[in-house]
Order: structure tokens, then sequence, then C-alpha cells
């Protein structure tokens, strides 16, 4: 008996030190005074982000990750307010010539880089010029556009061609066009920039790739002065520090803001929803993330000819589509219109009778009348994005529901956009598209775009050159209500409605908001 | 002794040559390329093929694979296209953790298995031996990362005795280093244990009744020295295997449990390279992998000469 009490006392100890383990942890220890309201400003703000960051050169690329971290430390010579209007941000203000061909940005004066330096025209200068090297935005609206230093304060930008949508297109989010020092340009290479110092209210502390960014106060941050609204107007940095954790497991980020461990958990899949509404000290945040549609291959395949694309169009039930994507009517609205209502210069209903149709009778008299002859219809979409597999599901049933047999192509995410190169491999695809300023930022409506699907549509591209001409946009209202009801009637896409994503914030983090993206500045953390 | 260590540590060039060959195909020869993820989704087809360019990518294959072999013959592994990094760099910083959990999982299987093993053999068919084989079946049946979500439910989110995620390295202390570890370890050791506990009892029952422990025992050894002592250590080869085998899988495979932990270990430095098509990377890390397991077969088996005098390493003619 002696034997066996000495293995259990061994047993009984080993318990003990993993118990000793499990209690020495506990809440982290808050810091310090406060010395406005109730924040506490030297907090940290913990962050459980979705996506891997590649790269923080946001001239280079359209990866959301990359926008929403690159957007807290670096900013633009124009952004937009909280009903995407375009307002001045590293400018104080800007003049448009008579005949439109000539931009006069008035830079704000001592404005501070994160690295001392003092903004002056030659940074914004060079980071234009690179940002139209690389952005996919600027090479198709800014062709052979220029800027020009006319003094330290003052720079020009020439374009070839008078656009309404100019002002728009230097606010785009994705990839946005940030001002950073001459020098960091010229150190730039193939793959990008290779520092990162920028004007915004932080700055970059650490990077450690695939773990963790690290973003802290910039102290000497010259603010404007005017009230914040959207991602324009003051800009406060409330905390000490913001931790981006790259935590790309579902699961874990929800475990994590669960036990207060992290502050904000982005992309929290809308199906867990009603469980994050259960906690008692996390709020949801919902916000509008983009456009649900489905992008059909126009230029060969069975949907080249219109008549299948309509009759696609008229079997859709998109309430089923879009419940099935997002598994609750609180998370989408259905909306026939390319922008949100939100942005008023933009919206449009024109087209909407094509609209959720409905309709597997004229569906079926269409695909009759249409010259396919029984192929297979290749859908491509990928389980890395359950709403885009959701929707593709859809699609194979609405199609054979009308006599169209449908194989379903599944692959990763970066083998899905290798395939769509290739317009042999593929006749439909269901995509979502993040919020853009303009109309013409959408990839899939100019025939020069050559963007997966290849839209060729003259009225189309007439119409897109066309609301560029006019003046203001209560002359280009018309036009915009032809170029949608045009979109309806060509068909490159079908429109189904715009969703939301959700983001649990922990109740103490008060002032957060998105605007195609998060805002983390005027956030602060109560005690 | 030494000359069978060079002999072994030859004997790995070749298998190394064609792990590098496949691996270099199989990474090439995958759709994707990490221009099109640098660049984003929208990017024009001109702008990617200029990056896929500037980076070497349209070199014929032959030619890539010839000039990333020959540097890494020289011991260059390359560095990595996205961050600038060199790849070995790369590796050990995210080795580390991998070791640690390795390390700690197998500490907790080997006890939990010398222990249950030993005892079951020797209470064989009792109450005990029963419990044993029940939860050994258990842990061999349940897939590691569905003990561990279970561990982060029941220990993280319910109890809150344990973070639910992350990794602290020694340099924030000893303490915040196990606690961190600690339901990672348990999730993959539970798997490990159960395979190492049934071989333990089995060779334990084997050796429990062979005639010296019973000549042991009638000259009156404490029953716990005849078990810990003489039997164990006489059973031990076969466990020495098991435990050199679980250790190789543990550092080389414990990617599902390294991302539902989010631990920066060796498995998710992978699968985000693949996920990047970060090339070099994904080649670079490989070859690391395989060189490590073969060197820890090569250490197992010296090991067997340490462990068992009888046992000789190189053939008689030596």
């Amino acid at each position: 008996m002696k034997r066996n009490g000495n293995l259990f006392k061994k047993l009984r100890i080993g318990f003990s030190v993993l118990v000793t383990l499990a209690a020495t942890g506990g809440t982290p220890a808050v810091m310090v005074s406060a010395q406005e309201a109730t924040y506490d400003l030297e907090a940290t703000l913990d962050i459980a982000f979705a996506s891997n960051l590649t790269t923080l050169d946001p001239h280079l690329t359209t990866n959301q990750a990359t926008r929403d971290v690159g957007r807290q430390i670096f900013e633009t010579l124009l952004t937009l307010n909280e009903n995407y209007e375009v307002v001045p941000s590293l400018a104080e203000s800007y003049e448009i010539s008579e005949d439109g061909l000539t931009y006069t940005f008035f830079l704000r004066e001592g404005v501070k880089f994160h690295n001392g330096d003092t903004l002056e025209a030659s940074d914004v200068v060079a980071s234009m010029e690179k940002w139209l090297e690389t952005s996919t935005q600027g090479k198709a609206n800014l062709a052979g556009a220029e800027f020009v230093e006319v003094d330290d304060l003052t720079v020009e930008l020439h374009v070839t061609q008078a656009s309404l949508i100019v002002p728009y297109v230097l606010a785009d989010q994705a990839p946005f066009p940030a001002i950073v020092p001459a020098e960091s340009v010229a150190s730039a290479d193939e793959t990008g920039l290779t520092e990162f110092v920028g004007t915004g209210p932080f700055q970059l502390a650490e990077w450690t790739p695939d773990q963790q960014i690290v973003l802290e106060r910039f102290e000497d941050y010259v603010a404007r002065e005017d009230e914040s609204s959207g991602l324009g107007g003051k800009k406060e940095a409330l905390v000490k520090e913001v931790v981006f954790h790259i935590v790309t497991d579902t699961s874990t980020r929800i475990a994590g803001i669960t036990t207060g461990e992290y502050d904000i958990a982005f992309d929290i899949p809308l199906d867990n929803a009603a469980q994050i509404e259960s906690l008692e000290d996390v709020t949801s945040v919902f916000s509008p993330a983009g456009t649900a549609t489905y992008v059909f291959n126009n230029a060969q395949g069975p949907f080249a000819d219109p008549k299948l694309r309509k009759a696609f169009n008229a079997a859709l039930n998109v309430e089923e589509a879009l419940l099935t994507a997002y598994s609750n009517p609180e998370y989408y609205t259905l909306d026939s219109a390319l922008a949100l209502p939100d942005q008023t210069d933009w919206y449009s209903q024109a087209g909407s009778d094509q609209y959720n149709q409905n309709n597997i009778e004229l569906a079926r008299q269409l695909v009759e009348e249409s010259t396919y002859d029984g192929e297979e219809v290749v859908i491509l979409t990928t389980r890395d994005y359950p709403d885009h597999y959701n929707l593709a599901i859809v699609a194979q049933q609405t199609l054979e529901n009308i006599g169209v047999s449908v194989r379903l192509d599944i692959y990763d995410w970066p083998t899905t956009q290798e395939v769509r190169k290739d317009p042999a491999n593929f006749d439909l695809f269901p995509m979502t598209f993040a919020i853009r300023p303009t109309i013409h930022q959408n990839p899939f409506l100019d025939s020069k775009a050559e963007y997966a699907g290849w839209t060729n549509s003259p009225e189309i591209d007439e119409l897109l050159v066309a609301i560029t001409q006019e003046s203001d946009f209560s002359a280009a209202k018309p036009l915009i209500d032809e170029l949608q009801a045009e979109v309806w009637n060509y068909l490159p896409i079908v429109k189904l409605g715009n969703y939301t994503d959700l983001a649990a914030v922990n109740h103490q983090v008060e002032g957060y908001s998105e605007l195609i993206g998060p805002i983390l500045w005027n956030v602060g953390k109560t005690e | 002794m030494a000359r069978y260590v060079a002999k072994r540590l030859l004997a790995l060039i070749p298998v190394i040559l064609i792990v590098a060959v496949v691996v270099f195909m199989l990474v090439q020869l995958t759709p994707g390329d990490p221009a099109s993820i640098l660049l984003g989704d929208e990017a024009d087809a001109a702008s990617i093929a200029q990056l896929n360019a500037e980076l070497g990518m349209d070199l014929p294959l032959r030619e890539q694979f010839m000039n990333w072999f020959n540097n890494v013959l020289k011991g260059n592994l390359g560095s990595s296209i996205f961050f600038k990094k060199p790849v070995t760099e790369m590796f050990w910083t995210n080795f580390k953790p991998t070791l640690a959990l390795a390390l700690y999982a197998e500490i907790i299987a080997v006890v939990l298995a010398l222990v249950f093993g030993s005892l079951a053999a020797k209470f064989r068919g009792t109450w005990l031996d029963h419990a044993v084989n029940g939860f050994t079946v258990l842990g061999i049946s349940v897939p590691s990362f569905l003990w561990a979500l279970i561990l982060v439910m029941v220990f993280a989110v319910y109890f809150r005795l344990f973070p639910s995620s992350g990794y602290k390295d020694l340099s924030n202390g000893f303490l915040p280093f196990m606690r961190y570890l600690t339901l990672p370890a348990v999730a993959l050791g539970l798997v490990q244990s159960s395979i190492m506990t049934r071989i333990t009892r089995i060779n334990m029952i084997e050796a429990l009744e062979s005639p010296y422990i019973k000549a042991t025992t009638a000259r009156g050894i404490s029953s716990r020295k005849v078990v810990f002592k003489h039997a164990l250590k006489n059973a031990f080869l076969p466990i020495l295997t098991v435990i050199g085998d679980s250790f190789g899988g543990l550092i080389t495979g414990a990617a599902v449990v390294e991302t539902v932990f989010n631990i920066p270990g060796i498995g998710q430095l992978i699968i985000n390279s693949i996920e990047r098509r970060d090339y070099i990377v994904i080649q670079g890390s490989i070859i690391l992998i395989t060189f490590i397991y073969l060197s820890l077969n090569l250490v197992i088996d010296i090991l067997y000469g340490v462990v068992d005098p009888r046992v000789h390493l190189e053939s008689e003619a030596s």
C-alpha cells in the first residue's frame, strides 16, 4: 500500500502544479490615470484581426487587410466623410480650373511625418506618382495625369481630360494614395515600400509577420480642426497602442472576445451573431461591408449570349440567395442599385424592374430562345469565403431548375484567382465587392478594365465617359440613371444586395465605427 | 560510432535532393502566384506579369530549380518574397514555439504513458487496466484539434483558468510561457500518450512475465522498483521508437493545433506561406523540416546503443 501511496502523492503534486499554473493568470493590470473624460489614455487596444497582412504598401494592392491597417498610419490628400462625400484631409483645400484640366491642392502647413520631417509638396508629388504607377484605379481613371510641385505647399494635378470623378478617385480606399516622404518612395522596390512612414495619428512600432502589427500613438500628430465625420475631420489617438493580433481562425477570435483577451474582434461570421449578442459585455457592430453579385463570363461560353444571362436573372430568387449566404435578413438588404443608399450622388433605382423577378416560366422561355444547347455551365467558387460558396450553390440550383446543366468547380482562393484569368475556365462566379466612392470603380463595367468577366458594352463605356464630362452631379444624375438601367439590360453582373459585416466590441471600448473599413482613431477604452 | 554517424549524415543528401525536387514541382505546379496575392484581386494582368518577371518567376522551371538548389547546397535558403527576411531566420523564429510545444506535449505524453502503461500492465485485468484501455481508445479516436476545442471551451472560456489562444515566449517570464502552452500541449499530448500507453502496456506485460523479473521479485525487491527500475528499463526500446516517432510527428505536424491556439509555429508558417504562394519559404521550410526529422531519427538510433548496450549499430565486419 505504501507504493500506491507514493504514486498517488506524486499525482497529487502534479495536479497542484497544474492548478497553480492556471491560477497565476488573471486579468492584466490596468494602468495609470486618465487625463480626459473617463478614458485610459495609456491603454492598449487588442484587436483580433482576421486577415494576414501581405504588405503595408497601400499604393500597391487592393487587399483589404492593407487598407485596414494602413489607413491608421497613412493619410491622403482627400478622403470621404460619413456621407461618402469627398472632403480634404492633408490638403487644406483644393481648386479646379475652369476647363477642368488642372487641380490645385493647397497643403496644410506644419504637418509632421512619423520620422520628424515636415510634409512638403515634393513628398506629395513623389507619393502620388508612385500611386499612379501601381493602382488599377489610378491607371484606369487618370491615364496620362501628372502631379507637379508648384511651391513647398502647393501641388497641381494636370489631367488629360476633364472628369467629374477625379476627386473621388483620389479618395479611393484600396489602393489608397497614401502620402509618404519622398525618400520612402525612392527606397521602394518592386514589392513596394520598404519603410512605412506616414502622417497619421498612429505610427508603426512593430510588424511581426504572421503574428501581429503594433501601432503606437504618434505624439506629434497634427490634427485637423474641423469636426470628425467618417474618415475626415479631427483625429485623436485616444489609446497608447493598437495591436492587430493576426488570428485567422474564427473560433479563436470568438473565444478571445468572450474571455476579454481581445477588445475588438473583426470578421465574426454572421452565423455567430446570435452568440455574440448573448454576451453581456460585448456589443455587436454591424457595418455596410459590400455588395453581393454574380459575375458572368461575357466574352465566351453560354453566357456570352445575353438571353441566357437574362434567363438566369429572371429565375433568381434574390431573397433566398441572400438568406442562404448571410443567414439572417438583418444582415443584408435587397437593392438593385450598384451604390449604397447613403451614396446620394450615385444611388439610382433605375432598372429595378429587372431585379428579383423570381419568374421561372419566363426564365425557361428565355433559355429556349437563347443559343444554349445543353453544354455544361461551369460555376467557379471557393470555400474560403462561405458566402461565395453558398451563393454558388444557389446559382447551381437555380440554373438546374430552368434546364441548364451545371458543374461546380471549387478551389482555394488564390487558385480561383488564377483560374479566372482564362475565359475558357468558367462561366459564372459569385463575388462580393467592397464599397467604392464611385460607380466607375467597379471593375466589371468598363470594357478596358479586363476584369474577369470581360464586359464589352459600348453603351456602358459611353455612359461612363459621359458622366465624367458633366459639370456637377445634378447634371450627371439622368446619365447615372441611364447607366444603372443599362447595367440591368446588358447584365455584366447580377447585383443581389448589400451585406454587412460584424465586429464584436468589448463594452469598455467607445467610439468605434467603420467606413469601408475600421476607424481606430477617436476610439477610447474606459477604465 | 563516429563513422556510423558520418555515414548516416552523408545518406541525408540524396533524401534531401529528392524532397527538394518533389516540393519544388508541387509548389510550382500549383495554380496561383505571389504577384496576384500581393497586388490584390483587381490588379490587371500586365502588372501581375511584370511583378512576376521582376521576381524571377518567368524563367524556365529547370533554371529556377538549379538556381535555388545550388544556393541550398551552399547553405543559402533564400529570402521571403513578401517580407524580405531570410528563410532560415523566419524558420528558426517559428521553430522555437513549435519545439517548446512539442517538448511540453511529449513530456506530458511520456509521463502519462509510462505511468499508466506500467500500472495497467502490473494490475492487468483490474478496473485500472480497463479504465486505461478505455481512455487510450478515446485518445486515439478523437482528433487533437477536437480535444483542443473542448479544452478551450472548458478551461479557457468556461473556467477562465487558461488563455484561449496565443503564445508568450520566455522573455515574458517562465510562468506565462507555460500557461499559454499548457492547453495546446495537453491537446497534443493526450493523443500521443494514448498510443504510447498501449505500447508501454504491451511491452511491460511481456517484461513482467519474463523469468528474470520473477527472480527479482522472489529476491524481495519492492514491487515499485521491479516495475519501474527493472522491467521498464528492459521494455524501453520499443517505447523509445514510439517516442521518437511521436516527437518527430509533433514537430512536423502540430499545424492544426497551432492554428486553433494561434501559436506562431512552423505549421502556421508553412500554411501562411502556401496561402500567399511564398515559394521560397515553403520550399526552404520543407527542406529544413526534412533535415530535422532525419536528424531526429539518427539521434534515436544512437540512443538505442546507449539505452541497451547489447545493440550494435554498425555491422559486425567493422
